[in-house]
């Protein structure tokens, strides 16, 4: 009964460290809090997961990872960042995949993947909920 | 007693711990498969001849079919291997009618790519020819906001690939990116009533370039064109001397220089967009040499898309030659140099020449897939059958016709 209620207790504070972010709605893209990346502006965010070449060699080439497809944040992210409708994506997209111009990022498996690969490589850059930002992540933009 | 929320708290800690930490994380994949097809029905009002999307499909909508599920119908599957970081292949195939009416898949492309930089790679095999705006995904209708490319313009050159490499790279200037594209190839082909053709030494520039909320691309692409299918007509021109000589030299279709140039851009500022494109082919030989363009335009409501388009063609080179000099020939001879004149007239006079105006509108169902319907009306110079073939006895060149298509895509 003891071990119980020491394992549900920490579980509980999990519980609550979560929640706790909970007013927070916002859609933030980061990096590794180990890259030299300070701000990105949502031009150059677009760039990249839209995999278009620009001149930017102030930015260091930064490997974009997308939320599992199912996601809300992902559809939100896109719109945000590009103005594109999903339909309008995967025109976009079609016409990359079919002349093997380019393919659309990786998928992580899921929200919590993102956030874990973004802090161990400082090569990647993802979005997530603004409620997963920890120490471990850099936030360059807010989307609003 | 568990309480419902120590059962959450349980959950989430089994998330951060359970879950394994880099190799799972992402979608990682050796191979991957793409995919994209059309469901299409179109109809004509012309009964007494075919209308159809390529020069490669043997019937159409009009005097084969009311409807015709064949004008646009079609599946492609592509299959993507990444081996390493830096070599890359893909293959894909589609299914569509084609010359021998039958839907045998066929390979689209089949290539080999390396990536020397991230900005430059090889190619070696099978390659989509990049000659139009959306030539080298001309059949992937999700990518398209119409139910086809105009025909005008697109079948200058309905070759959608070719054998042979290419070198593509990437780079900006300011504020503008390039992607450009030098290829060379070859291509064999067989059309509709089994025309066969080869294109050799063909060598090619593309560049897509972007600039804000425009993007475009300019191309040009020269080879040796060789078409068999009218040869001993033009060689029974050489029995008549010098002038005859000269009429089967001069349209003759084997082993011409061919110039192919296009120039097109769209801008799409969000909420609507608009499209042009001019295209221009020299041929040298009874094909003749023409030019065409097109511009249409959409404006986006949600996910319904009405558009408009407005494309034509017309022939740069003279669609009638005064042939062999009758007069000085003796009666027999004569009367073959009389079919042979009013072949070549006919034959110079089948010219494509013809404008079309399309409406249309485009529902996006799902993020896959779409609708489309579009309403083309064309009117074909006089004399001239325009893109039409199968002309029975009571089709009278020149007119109008109108065409309804409607076509489901999807991707996957």
């Amino acid at each position: 009964m003891r071990m119980i209620n020491k394992i549900s207790r920490r579980l509980a504070s999990v519980v609550f460290a979560l929640g706790a972010g909970a007013a927070y709605a916002d859609v933030v893209v980061i990096v590794s809090s180990k890259s030299p990346i300070a701000a990105l502006t949502t031009e150059q965010v677009s760039n990249i997961y839209l995999n278009k070449r620009k001149n930017s060699e102030s930015v260091p080439p930064l490997v974009p990872i997308d939320a599992p497809g199912d996601s809300h944040i992902r559809e939100d992210f896109y719109r945000k960042v590009t103005g594109m409708s999903p339909s309008q994506l995967t025109s976009y997209w079609s016409k990359l995949i079919f002349t093997s111009r380019g393919y659309p990022p990786r998928e992580a498996v899921n929200d919590e993947a993102v956030k874990r690969m973004i802090a161990e490589h400082s090569n990647l850059i993802g979005y997530v909920d603004a409620r997963f930002i920890d120490p471990s992540v850099k936030v360059v933009l807010v989307l609003k | 007693m568990v309480k419902s929320t120590q059962l959450w708290g349980f959950a989430a800690a089994a998330v951060f711990t359970f879950s394994d930490a880099s190799a799972d994380d992402i979608d990682h994949r050796l191979f991957s498969i793409n995919g994209f097809g059309t469901v299409g029905a179109a109809r004509s009002s012309e009964r007494q001849a075919d209308f159809t999307s390529t020069v490669f499909k043997p019937n159409g909508t009009g005097f084969t079919r009311r409807w015709s599920p064949d004008v646009d119908s079609r599946l492609g599957v592509q299959l993507s291997a990444n081996v390493t970081e830096n070599l890359s292949a893909v293959l894909q195939v589609v299914s569509e009618q084609r010359h021998d009416n039958t839907y045998t898949p066929t390979v689209e492309w089949a290539n080999i790519k390396y990536g020397v930089t991230p900005d430059l790679a090889i190619r070696v095999g099978r390659i989509a020819s990049p000659t139009f705006l959306a030539a080298d995904y001309r059949k992937v209708g999700n990518a398209i906001p119409w139910v086809r490319p105009p025909l005008e313009v697109y079948n200058l050159s309905p070759v959608s690939n070719s054998d042979g490499a290419d070198l593509t790279y990437r780079t900006a200037v300011g504020n503008v990116s390039h992607s450009i594209q030098i290829y060379l190839g070859q291509k064999d082909f067989v059309a509709r009533d089994n025309v066969s053709g080869t294109a050799r030494d063909a060598i090619g520039i593309s560049d897509v370039f972007e600039y804000g909320q425009t993007s475009g691309r300019i191309s040009y692409q020269r080879g040796q064109l060789t078409l068999g299918i009218l040869e001993p007509f033009f060689d029974t021109f050489r029995q008549f001397g010098p002038r005859g000589t000269a009429i089967a030299d001069r349209y003759s279709g084997n082993n011409k220089r061919y110039d192919l140039m296009s120039i097109g851009a769209t801008y799409d500022p969000g909420a609507w967009f608009a499209t042009t494109e001019w295209a221009k082919v020299i041929t040298r030989s009874w094909l003749g040499n023409k030019t065409a363009w097109y511009v249409g335009g959409g404006y986006r409501f949600g996910q319904f898309t009405p558009f408009a388009i407005y494309s034509t063609i017309r022939s740069n080179s003279r669609t009638s030659d005064p042939g062999l000099s009758v007069a000085s020939l003796p009666a027999s001879a004569a009367s073959t140099a009389n079919a042979l004149n009013n072949g070549l007239s006919s034959i110079l006079g089948f010219s494509a020449i013809q404008h079309t105006v399309s409406v249309g509108a485009r529902w996006d169902i799902t993020k896959n897939v779409d609708l489309k319907v579009q309403y083309d009306r064309t009117a074909m110079a006089d004399g001239s059958p325009g893109v039409l073939f199968n002309t029975q006895a009571g089709f009278e060149k020149g007119g109008q016709i109108n065409v309804l298509s409607v076509t489901l895509d999807f991707v996957f």
